[in-house]
């Protein structure tokens, strides 16, 4: 950790999600173009600010920049590379989940200040959506962190030098893939923008600024959950031969090609059916998952 | 954390904090009423950050965000006026209301000025998590769970209370257009 800490982070942020819209086109199957990205991404800051006419315009004008944040400390909580990572508490695990759950402010603010009737109705889905998902990811990250007995990101990597965490409690990966990509707005999830039948939901009036942040966030908010979710489960930087960031960038790429890669196959799953599953299967099953935890860590990890 | 990072981030967070702690009562909205008292309470994870209390400073960031948004979705869904565009007000029974807050506002106030807090100096990570798990777990677990099942009777009452006839459940008389149907 030093001074230069907070610019590795945003130049991370920054090349991430470019390489994340990268994968983007090499999933759906368009010829890999990075510089198209940018000149996309140049294009839509050209346009002109929409402004609502609503009065609740401040909350419209805010949401943007809080998604933003939200993505940012997300990922800078993530253990890049031993030694590498933007903050460092004993709590990091609790603030990845702290950061991610601004994320369902935003996309309210968003909805509601704009003002429109799909705008309100995608806001008001995606609340509903993480009251069922945000629960069993904060509690499934306990379970991982209870073998490394810390909530420190990089100790529960550590505690996987032999065995990867998605063997010892595969359970618990099951619940934590779709709760990270619920959070990250990914299809088959992305009930609050829904492109096909709500037209873009919460984020439907953005334009210019306003939407570039908001494609920027999205993509930072993959690249953390994919990045946690390497950490987590698949040992992170842990690896034979390989420096231990090329590691960690391999495993979270692989892990942001599939989470894109089944929002293209699987069709968008309807609202109520997914609050079923959430309530009635998985925040039993993350109970489930703690006990378990705690038993493999007092029978195995002592 | 040194001393003037310290009074950098506390300061401001907690000036933030009682603005936007008074405007949740001087708006209209339920929606703005909710997402105020969020930035208030959620700032006030920020102080506790600041303050060294690393744990309750991203417990508090954590909660309060869900719990808020809660707490803004149920609001909107039982309020009549939910967007305040019919000049509902958020203060009720003022002048009672009134005396009721300066009265608690003192009291706590003398409790802080006249408390001998510890002086101790608390630096780096503070080994404060285990030591909350002890708590929550140990002599304090009867209030907490009494707690938490209070909240949830109150929180079922509540939404059984508010639907349409009441914990009884009488059906909407004839020409009122029920919730769950009538809306177009």
């Amino acid at each position: 950790m030093s001074n230069w800490t907070p610019f590795a982070i945003l130049a991370l942020a920054l090349g991430g999600a470019w390489a994340v819209a990268c994968v983007e086109q090499a999933v759906a199957g368009v010829r890999v173009a990075p510089a198209l990205v940018l000149r996309r991404a140049a294009e839509q800051l050209d346009q002109p600010l929409a402004v609502p006419a609503g009065r609740d315009a401040w909350l419209y004008h805010l949401a943007p920049p809080l998604l933003l944040v939200a993505a940012v400390v997300a990922l800078a909580t993530v253990p890049w590379a031993p030694g590498f990572r933007g903050v460092d508490l004993s709590t990091g695990a609790i603030l990845f989940s702290a950061a991610l759950a601004y994320v369902t402010p935003s996309v309210f603010m968003a909805g509601w200040g704009a003002g429109g009737p799909l705008a309100v109705l995608g806001g008001f889905r995606f609340i509903a959506l993480m009251l069922g998902f945000a629960m069993p990811l904060a509690m499934v990250v306990t379970a991982v962190a209870a073998p490394a007995e810390s909530l420190r990101p990089a100790a529960i990597v550590e505690v996987q030098h032999a065995v990867p965490m998605v063997i010892v409690q595969p359970f618990a990966a099951a619940l934590f893939v779709p709760a990270a990509m619920a959070v990250a707005l990914l299809a088959p999830f992305d009930l609050a923008d829904a492109t096909t039948e709500l037209e873009g939901g919460a984020f439907s009036r953005y334009t210019g600024l306003h939407a570039g942040l908001i494609a920027l966030a999205r993509k930072i908010l993959v690249l953390a959950v994919a990045g946690m979710t390497a950490a987590l489960f698949l040992a992170g930087w842990q690896g034979p031969l390989l420096p231990p960031a090329i590691w960690m960038a391999l495993k979270t790429g692989a892990v942001v090609a599939g989470m894109l890669w089944a929002g293209r196959r699987l069709p968008r799953f309807e609202l109520e059916r997914l609050l079923v599953v959430a309530w009635i299967v998985a925040i039993p099953a993350a109970i489930g998952v703690i006990v378990l935890a705690g038993l493999i860590t007092l029978l195995f990890y002592r | 954390m040194s001393d003037l990072a310290t009074a950098l981030v506390f300061w401001p967070s907690a000036a933030i904090m009682l603005v936007t702690g008074l405007y949740v009562f001087r708006t209209r909205s339920m929606a703005r009423a909710g997402l105020l008292l969020l930035a208030s309470l959620g700032i006030e994870g920020l102080v506790f950050l600041s303050l060294a209390s690393e744990f309750l400073g991203v417990l508090q960031l954590l909660m309060m965000s869900g719990e808020m948004v809660i707490m803004v979705f149920f609001m909107v869904m039982f309020m009549a006026d939910p967007g305040g565009l019919m000049g509902m007000d958020m203060t009720h029974d003022k002048r009672r209301s009134a005396a009721v807050a300066a009265g608690v506002a003192a009291a706590l106030g003398a409790v802080a000025v006249a408390t001998d807090w510890p002086g101790t100096v608390v630096t780096g990570a503070a080994p404060d998590i285990e030591q909350i798990g002890f708590e929550v777990m140990g002599r304090s677990m009867l209030s907490f769970l009494f707690a938490g099942m209070t909240i949830l009777f109150a929180m079922v009452g509540g939404i059984l209370l508010a639907k349409h006839g009441g914990r009884l459940g009488i059906p909407a008389p004839a020409g009122e257009p029920r919730d769950e149907e009538g809306a177009p």
